[in-house]
């Protein structure tokens, strides 16, 4: 599972370069990716409500306190057509994270619950070409995380490592592009998206830049016929994911950030109000710095309505 | 001694309840069973760009039945088309049809008023 590649850079160069040339050869919205909220369809008007339930381990600690994170997070997404270009989304996680970690030999089991960091952003579509059974989407996007999540959680043995807290404490700008192609028989979504985490009581946690790609291809039914009860897509993802070093006052933690590549294989079930989807997010590429801890399998299932 | 119900109840009542229970019915059955259907106004044949998948097709659907004038919307997603039927006595016109598909986030392609023949079968009213 664990490859460890010595240049990060060239392979994140090199996938943007792959994906965006993908996507603007099919140059030309509906189901939308599992694990990326900014595709989500919306019409004017509307509402789309999204609840995925997210449950992660953490991989092989290269440190020596034997680091073991679990979180399940549940993500409420609401989406709302401001206008027919114009989408409004909202997104609150709720956390619910373990650590366990061995210090002076001792294990130590540190934890917490609670709300998360509510994300606000808005999507623009600059450039759409529909065609009979397809359609070509690009939509610029902005948005902001704010600080809604508790961050100066303790226990008994103190305050919470920053790794358990629900909330990362700081007002987080971010900004992107998506991109999206689809038929009656498959969809391509592609984003690029960079945030940028700022400071708060002197930690600032590394910027976050990554790439995702979707690739969903109708399963079921074999051949359209009316009326069409719904779509079974299998679903092909990837997130290329770079994280740069913490910052604690102003001085880098040469034990954090890093770039992961994760591929996720999963299902969509869409019909005309809800949808149902599952996939397992695998992570095949980690080029981590010094002992920062490895990310583990991530479990994703949710259901989307339309109202 | 209990009477038997036949000899409290003279046989000219019998009569007026079988009577009285048809007319029961007649009201009561529900009225599209047998009365005829209430009026139908113009349909449309409506084909719509981009639409390609099951949940698109809800946006179509309520946005022309929050227009005033709409009884039902049959989409065809495999032909990418919308048959709107409207009220008796309503109209829909292009632009508030091209409106509305571009509300709901696609792009209309054509827009026919279809019409019925002799035999009371809808037909498209081509071009």
């Amino acid at each position: 599972m664990k490859l460890r590649i010595p240049k990060a850079h060239r392979l994140l160069r090199r996938a943007f370069l792959l994906t965006c040339l993908l996507t603007w050869q099919v140059s030309a919205a509906g189901a939308a990716p599992l694990s990326f909220n900014t595709a989500l369809p919306v019409s004017e008007g509307e509402f789309v409500f999204r609840e995925q339930f997210i449950f992660s381990g953490s991989g092989h600690d290269p440190g020596t306190a034997s680091r073991n994170l679990q979180v399940f997070s549940a993500v409420s997404v609401l989406g709302y057509g401001l206008h027919n270009k114009l989408a409004v989304f909202g997104a609150l996680p709720y956390r619910d994270k373990s650590l366990e970690i061995t210090k002076n030999g001792v294990r130590q089991v540190r934890s917490t619950s609670g709300l998360g960091d509510f994300t606000v952003f808005g999507r623009y579509t600059v450039i759409q070409i529909d065609g009979p059974g397809r359609t070509f989407r690009v939509a610029p996007l902005a948005g902001v995380e704010l600080p809604t999540g508790e961050n100066d959680a303790t226990d008994a043995l103190g305050r919470l490592p920053q790794m358990v807290q629900a909330g990362s404490g700081s007002t987080n700008p971010f900004g992107g592009i998506v991109a999206t192609f689809q038929s009656l028989d498959f969809e391509v979504d592609a984003q690029i998206n960079h945030k940028a985490n700022t400071s708060v009581n002197g930690f600032d946690a590394g910027d976050v830049s990554r790439l995702d790609g979707s690739f969903q291809y109708r399963l079921w039914p074999g051949s359209l016929e009316t009326p069409v009860p719904g779509f079974l897509y299998g679903v092909l993802e990837g997130n290329l994911i770079h994280q740069g070093r913490n910052r604690n006052n102003g001085i880098r933690d040469p034990n954090s950030g890093g770039t992961t590549l994760f591929l996720l294989p999963g299902f969509l079930f869409v019909t005309s109000r809800w949808i149902l989807e599952g996939g397992l997010q695998v992570p095949v590429i980690q080029d981590l710095n010094g002992t920062a801890l490895e990310k583990g399998l991530i479990g994703r299932f949710g259901f989307r309505i339309n109202f | 001694v209990i009477p038997q119900r036949s000899h409290t109840c003279p046989p000219s009542w019998d009569h007026r309840l079988i009577v009285l229970l048809s007319v029961f019915i007649l009201l009561w059955v529900p009225g599209h069973s047998l009365a005829s259907p209430p009026p139908q106004g113009p349909t449309y044949q409506i084909q719509v760009d981009g639409l390609s998948c099951p949940f698109c097709t809800y946006g179509i659907e309520k946005k022309f039945l929050e227009l005033d004038g709409v009884k039902q919307v049959q989409i065809d997603l495999p032909s990418g088309s919308a048959l709107v039927i409207m009220k008796a006595g309503r109209n829909l016109d292009r632009e508030t049809a091209r409106k509305t598909v571009q509300a709901a986030g696609f792009t209309l392609r054509s827009f026919q008023p279809v019409e019925r023949d002799s035999t009371g079968k809808q037909e498209t009213n081509r071009p």
